[in-house]
């Protein structure tokens, strides 16, 4: 018997490889968990924070397309904090193409492909973990859930009212929290036993006994009808085989702190969460001394506020600039954004080193890194116009692309 | 009923010979093949209904043809015939059907192949 702990003998596979298009345009150039969020983080700092707090001290994060701006963060802010003189690590996987000559076909194929990286570390758990989810969890909670119930597989989940409940893979449980069904995006979602208006959703989540994990990929890798995917295919079959599936209901098993989780899938998901942010009593409050979220930094000088300059309800990150006449109202302003004189800014999003021209007016914008908006240039006003240059979201938040190019005539 | 044709990989000429001598004196039609190159290119023309596999070929090794043997014929059986039990350790053994350890002569191998094939042929005339 080993003299490790549980989670020593954890190892946690991040899946950090989609396409991310529901996010576009903020995908366009990288990958969704290295997309800014919450104006000094990228996605993926929640769910490597949550590791570190947790004590998980073995990390592959499993990268694919538009990766070269995430691995760059995960080597400037995270690789350094794990000891390879320990046996610690954090590393950045691309496909490898040992076993399959194709990109990753699903998310239980992302793990087959990577299977020689289990062979080799041996942990006797292993925790699946997404890039792009913002939450906090505590998984030595969830490790103790598992090795009490006795389970090879135990899935966090989360409820959700029954009417929201087909956007997500629903679970059928026992009272003993033994799954006996799993529906990915049911039509009829099935209730909670004791709670007919609620719904148990999976949140992604899963920690896997290493040999329960290895035979379901393998067996699904040989699958010619399966789409590879744990929600879709994986789970289901492991249900109808009476494998010993567990739920981990968060809002029962951990202290309200842990209860906020929210899978960033759509710009309107992206934007709401921003603004919920800005809310006197957050429900993921970023103040929080317990469970710090850790992120990279350039070196910033402090924000700057010049003369007269009205802000509410808002956030700034370092590196800011504010000049004179500057309104700013329910907005995000991540490092190093410029807000020019006597522009106004309400309900934006404006993601780091974004330069407003002076006078420019923005509403209900998020502007993607590094852009900079004309002096006098309008914004958010009027959708129909906007939808013929930008993208706007179907809850009618406007998008500026990374790389976009202002024409001259539209300056007013 | 057609024989079943199975496809030995073994790099030791005398072994490759005398596991198909004793699977074509039980009735199967078994070619042979010395390494991992040559058993993919048969496979990516001919079909066969198992194969068996060493691992420890020259070159490319068993291990490695594992993974291809599945993206050319999904699902197509596999015995691994190895005189070395701990490469069990490296999970994408776990890909093939049956895990077998070499014994002197091929009896053994002869009762593996014969089951994995009642076996298929269970799995294929259940409802």
């Amino acid at each position: 018997m080993s003299r490790l702990s549980p989670m020593e003998r954890t190892l946690a596979m991040v899946l950090a490889g989609g396409l991310g298009e529901r996010l576009y345009p903020l995908t366009k150039v990288k990958a969704k968990p290295a997309v800014s969020f919450g104006a000094i983080y990228r996605i993926i700092d929640f769910t490597l924070s949550n590791c570190l707090h947790s004590g998980i001290r073995r990390l592959f994060v499993l990268t694919q397309h538009k990766s070269l701006p995430l691995d760059r963060h995960l080597r400037l802010g995270w690789s350094n904090l794990f000891r390879a003189e320990l046996g610690e690590f954090l590393e950045s996987v691309p496909p490898q193409q040992r076993l399959v000559r194709e990109w990753y076909r699903g998310t239980a194929d992302a793990v087959f492909q990577n299977i020689d990286l289990l062979s080799h570390e041996r942990p006797q758990f292993v925790l699946i973990l997404s890039g792009d989810h913002v939450y906090r969890m505590d998984y030595r909670a969830m490790l103790d859930f598992h090795l009490t119930k006795g389970a090879e597989v135990t899935i966090a989940c989360t409820t959700v009212p029954r009417s929201q409940a087909s956007r997500f893979g629903v679970m059928e449980v026992d009272r003993n929290d033994r799954l006996i069904g799993f529906e990915e995006k049911p039509s009829n979602p099935k209730p909670l036993p004791d709670d007919p208006d609620h719904s148990l959703i999976s949140m992604g989540i899963y920690l896997f006994n290493t040999e329960t994990l290895v035979r379901a990929v393998i067996k699904d890798a040989k699958r010619r009808d399966s789409s590879h995917d744990f929600g879709k295919d994986v789970l289901p079959d492991l249900v109808r085989n009476k494998a010993r599936l567990f739920a981990f209901n968060i809002r029962r098993e951990l202290p309200p702190l842990f209860h906020y989780w929210q899978d960033i899938g759509t710009l309107d998901s992206y934007y709401q969460a921003h603004m919920e942010l800005l809310r006197p009593d957050p429900p993921l409050p970023l103040h929080h001394d317990e469970w710090t979220i850790r992120t990279y930094l350039p070196p910033l000088p402090p924000a700057v506020l010049q003369g007269r300059v009205q802000i509410r309800h808002s956030l700034l990150a370092p590196g800011c600039l504010v000049e004179e006449g500057a309104i700013v109202e329910n907005s995000v302003l991540g490092y190093g954004v410029q807000v020019g004189a006597g522009a106004t800014v309400t309900g934006c999003v404006l993601l780091p080193r974004v330069r407003i021209g002076a006078r420019a007016k923005l509403l209900r914008t998020i502007v993607d890194e590094e852009v900079t908006i004309p002096e006098g240039e309008t914004i958010g006003f009027d959708l129909a116009m906007e939808r013929r240059r930008f993208v706007v979201s179907e809850g009618g938040v406007v998008v500026v692309p990374t790389g976009v190019a202002f024409q001259p005539s539209s300056v007013s | 009923m057609a024989k079943a044709r199975i496809l030995v990989v073994e790099d030791e000429e005398m072994q490759r010979q005398l596991y198909c001598e004793e699977l074509a004196a039980a009735g199967y039609e078994a070619i042979g093949v010395g390494n991992a190159l040559e058993a993919e290119e048969f496979l990516s023309r001919e079909r066969v209904d198992v194969v068996v596999l060493d691992l420890n070929l020259p070159g490319v090794s068993g291990l490695e043809l594992l993974p291809r043997i599945h993206e050319l014929h999904p699902g197509l059986p596999v015995i691994i015939h190895t005189a070395y039990g701990s490469y069990r350790d490296e999970f994408i053994s776990w890909l093939a059907d049956v895990f077998l350890v070499k014994s002197p002569d091929a009896g053994n191998l002869v009762e593996a192949v014969e089951e994995l094939l009642n076996r298929q042929r269970e799995v294929a005339s259940s409802p």
